[in-house]
């Protein structure tokens, strides 16, 4: 990629709302402020969602088996809290997504679930 | 009658904003929302970072780099609280189910006392009663009423019927509760939140939705279960345990309804019931505390997670129990006292009692302190009933109005504007008006914490120096009116007029302001601002303005003496009020006597220290520490800051502050002969003051801790006297040698009294 092409793009992401899966299961989800060669990444206005604990799963799927409803496919709420202004640093970065508005993607959206 | 303060902050708590449960938690935005997709850009991402050059940024242009010091780093143990180390769990594991042994209850209500009081100390809850996996289970979610206030919450789930663990919830119930009482009184009254107490719940309501009813019976309830197990033989608990529990219950119970003690302002007997009751129960609670079982893993730190904040955990504070009892015992005891205050006499009395509980040792928890803010001044009205008009009044009229046509409430009903006496009564308004804040700040400094009251008197002080030029000004308007004779009296210097006008208002303002100075300086003794080699010039100080206020008390008395023969010359038969007249000058009379006294016992300690001091400087007893960065004219102009711009009494220049310190013409055998005569004179004045009885020593409803303070002056007065008797006889024998002596400066809390402080001299072998 061309410096100057990379720096556009990221340009072009600035004030988007970005989530970011990092090395521990957590999901970062805010708005995208900076950016440095590192790919250390700061967002404001940001929410934290963890991965249910495997007691919270263990309880939620007994639950659904004394409601007679099959644990496989069982859903869980991620459980999520408000932090604000966040650094993530670079190496903990797993995977990060760019939200869109569905109506607004041309292209067929990709998958949705990290 | 309305109700002071109680209930109402329970509606507020669920309007404020603050304080609303789950109010962030609600906007996290959904992350599968059907309107909104993810597209994965990470490797996109990656790549055009690559192409940045090492420390160049792409960043928004209204993001600072100063606000992203404020940024939390993700993953970092200090300052990420979701950052969980490799093998650890995030969630506290602790299950609320299970079974416990009344021991094991008894175990965890007395580790909560211990961190409810460490709360009362200035501890933050999240790191205090928020680390009890019982008061979480309660408080989150939020309840919105008492039957969803259990441990368990699915009702059908059978482990909350056990007895101890019904017993549990109800004493946290009551626990919560009362916690929710204290912090909205504290919240509503005036405190240093990074000083004394922390206020913030962590969203959290504190059961602000559960009505106290409730959670009273909730605690009878238990109590019945208590009770029931105590005849059933069918188990094993041992009977003193149960004893024990139900002791805690009771407590808490009576806790509850000290918390509401407000309600009863205008019924001093009744609201000090559940403090009295409080201060019985608390043997038994102490007795009692070696039956515990402690079971400490239903206290952690993970639950600081949980809470609305990005700190990471803390460590639990740990308060040991003995400690905290004697803080519980302390907290009925001084919440027993404030409600003294109530029993009003006269605002000197109740400016001394006041001042005597503020500056007890340690001072009273900052929950009791703003409950005294609450009787003081709740609802525009002190004491609950009082107005300001007659507090002002009523404190004028012992100072320096007694028995004045000024005061008469009569004036207020003419309506011809040109009745001397229609003018009289609108300027009194005006400077009513004028001095309610300054006069009610005295009183609402006081309940801060010693440190703050120093710091306030000092801006204080200059209110009330405006406040005097004002009143001078009303006293002109007021003298043209009344035709006051002027006073030819002889306490004046020949260089001032001979004749001089009373001034009331201006001489009540100047009178306040004196002793707010003297405040200052003394609070100083007390806080140990100064260093040892700075204790001549303030005793010095001190004593300049001691001085000042008896010459104005002196000025004060013979316009007192004037109005009681101006009296007494009416015949009885023409003077309707003459009862109420001479009462009022009596008592007057009996202030400027106390005044004086109290003035004079002042000048003289103070001489007699500011010399002794020097005398210790001179013979290099006390010596300065280095100061490469200050001089002597430097550390005057900043101790003197305070003062510096008070118009009257004038700042003395420096050169004779240090001439009236260092004293150069003087021999140290007769600087200390001096010293000798000051502590004699001084001595007299303070046993004469603790002769008076309470009524005349404006000490109704404090004399014993009045008494206590006089009399500790005493025997700082002793003392001083033995150290000068010491030095002298050293001094004789000396041959050439230097004087062997250690010289130490007692803290206040070591010295008799905390603003007299005497050095203590141990002989060098």
């Amino acid at each position: 990629m061309e410096k100057d092409e990379g720096q556009e793009y990221l340009r072009s992401l600035l004030n988007k709302d970005i989530r970011i899966l990092i090395t521990d299961g957590r999901i970062f989800r805010g708005a995208f402020k900076c950016t440095d060669q590192h790919q250390n990444v700061v967002l404001a206005q940001t929410f934290e969602y963890r991965q249910p604990s495997t007691q919270q799963r263990e309880a939620a799927a007994a639950a659904a088996e004394v409601a007679g409803r099959s644990p496989a496919t069982l859903t869980m709420d991620l459980t999520s809290r408000y932090l604000g202004l966040v650094v993530v640093p670079g190496h903990h970065i797993i995977k990060m997504e760019l939200e869109q508005f569905a109506s607004q993607v041309r292209n067929a959206p990709a998958a949705t679930v990290i | 009658m309305a109700d002071f303060g109680i209930g109402v902050p329970d509606e507020l708590a669920r309007l404020s904003l603050g304080n609303g449960a789950e109010q962030q938690a609600s906007r996290a935005p959904d992350m599968n929302s059907a309107g909104i997709v993810a597209v994965d850009i990470t490797d996109r991402f990656s790549l055009a970072v690559k192409t940045l050059e090492p420390g160049e940024l792409v960043k928004d242009e209204f993001f600072t780099l100063f606000e992203s010091v404020g940024a939390l780093e993700i993953m970092d143990p200090k300052m990420d609280s979701g950052c969980i180390k490799p093998g650890d769990e995030f969630e506290e594991l602790y299950d609320v189910r299970q079974p416990l042994l009344p021991e094991e209850v008894l175990g965890i209500i007395d580790q909560l006392i211990c961190h409810e009081m460490s709360w009362h100390l200035g501890y933050p809850l999240s790191q205090t009663l928020f680390t009890s996996v019982y008061v979480e289970a309660l408080s989150m979610p939020n309840p919105v009423g008492i039957e969803q206030a259990i441990f368990v919450r699915d009702p059908k789930d059978k482990s909350n019927d056990q007895p101890m663990l019904q017993v549990l919830r109800a004493y946290c119930l009551g626990l919560l509760k009362a916690c929710g009482y204290v912090n909205e009184r504290v919240r509503a009254e005036h405190s240093y939140e990074e000083e004394d107490f922390v206020t913030n719940t962590y969203n959290r309501t504190l059961l602000a939705n559960v009505p106290t009813d409730a959670i009273r019976a909730a605690i009878t309830e238990a109590k019945g279960l208590l009770q029931k197990l105590r005849s059933d033989s069918g188990h094993s608990y041992r009977a003193e345990v149960i004893d024990a529990l139900e002791v805690r219950l009771e407590l808490r119970d009576i806790f509850l309804q000290a918390t509401e003690c407000p309600q009863y302002i205008k019924e001093p007997n009744l609201a000090q019931i559940p403090w009295q009751q409080g201060i019985s129960l608390l043997p038994a609670l102490k007795s009692t505390h070696h039956l515990c079982k402690p079971v400490d893993d239903s206290f952690s730190a993970k639950l600081q997670r949980k809470l609305a904040s990005t700190i990471p955990p803390r460590p639990i504070v740990q308060l040991g129990f003995d400690d905290a009892f004697e803080n519980l015992t302390r907290l009925f005891q001084d919440g027993l006292e404030i409600i003294g205050v109530l029993q009003y006499t006269d605002t000197q009395c109740l400016q001394a009692c006041v001042s005597a509980l503020q500056s007890k040792k340690p001072q009273p928890l900052v929950y009791v302190r703003t409950l005294l803010q609450t009787f003081l001044f709740d609802a525009m009205e002190v004491l609950g009933s009082m107005s300001i008009r007659q507090l002002i009044d009523d404190d004028l009229s012992i100072i320096t109005l007694p028995a004045s046509p000024l005061l008469d409430r009569a004036n207020d009903e003419i309506e011809v504007v040109h009745d001397p006496r229609f003018i009289v009564s609108q300027q009194m308004e005006f400077f009513r008006q004028r001095a309610a804040q300054p006069f009610l700040d005295i009183l609402r400094t006081l309940c801060q914490n010693r440190c703050r009251v120093r710091r306030t008197l000092c801006h204080t002080v200059r209110a009330w120096d405006n406040l005097q030029v004002d009143a001078e000004e009303v006293d002109q308007v007021v003298q043209a009116q009344l035709k006051e004779s002027p006073l030819s009296h002889m306490f004046l210097d020949a260089t001032q007029h001979a004749d001089s006008l009373p001034l009331s208002l201006s001489s009540w303002a100047y009178f306040y302001k004196l002793r707010q100075m003297e405040w200052i300086v003394q609070l100083g003794f007390e806080l140990e601002v100064y260093q040892g080699d700075e204790l001549a010039g303030m005793y010095w100080y001190l004593n300049y303005l001691a001085k000042c206020r008896l010459r104005h008390l002196e000025r004060i008395k013979s316009f007192t003496v004037r109005r009681a023969e101006e009296i007494r010359a009416l015949k009885t038969h023409e003077n309707v009020y003459a009862g109420l007249q001479t009462r009022q000058l009596e008592r007057s009379l009996s202030f400027v006597r106390l005044s004086l006294l109290d003035a004079a016992a002042t000048w003289e300690l103070s001489d007699a220290l500011s010399c002794l001091y020097t005398v210790l400087g001179r013979l290099g007893l006390v010596k300065p520490p280095g100061r490469p960065y200050s001089n002597d004219e430097f550390r005057y102009e900043l101790r003197m800051k305070p003062f510096a711009s008070i118009g009257l009494p004038e700042l003395p220049s420096f050169e004779d502050f240090t001439a009236g310190t260092k004293q150069p013409g003087t021999s140290t055998d007769d600087i200390l002969e001096y010293c000798e005569r000051s502590l004699m004179g001084a001595k007299r004045a303070f046993e004469t003051m603790t002769r008076l009885p309470p009524a005349e020593s404006f000490s109704v409803g404090s004399h014993e801790r009045w008494l206590g303070t006089a009399k500790n002056a005493l025997k700082s007065c002793i003392a001083a006297g033995l150290v000068v008797k010491t030095i002298q006889v050293a001094l004789r024998k000396r041959e050439k040698a230097d004087l062997k002596f250690k010289v130490e400066i007692p803290t206040p809390d070591k010295a008799y009294h905390d603003w007299w402080l005497i050095p203590k001299l141990t002989p060098l072998p």
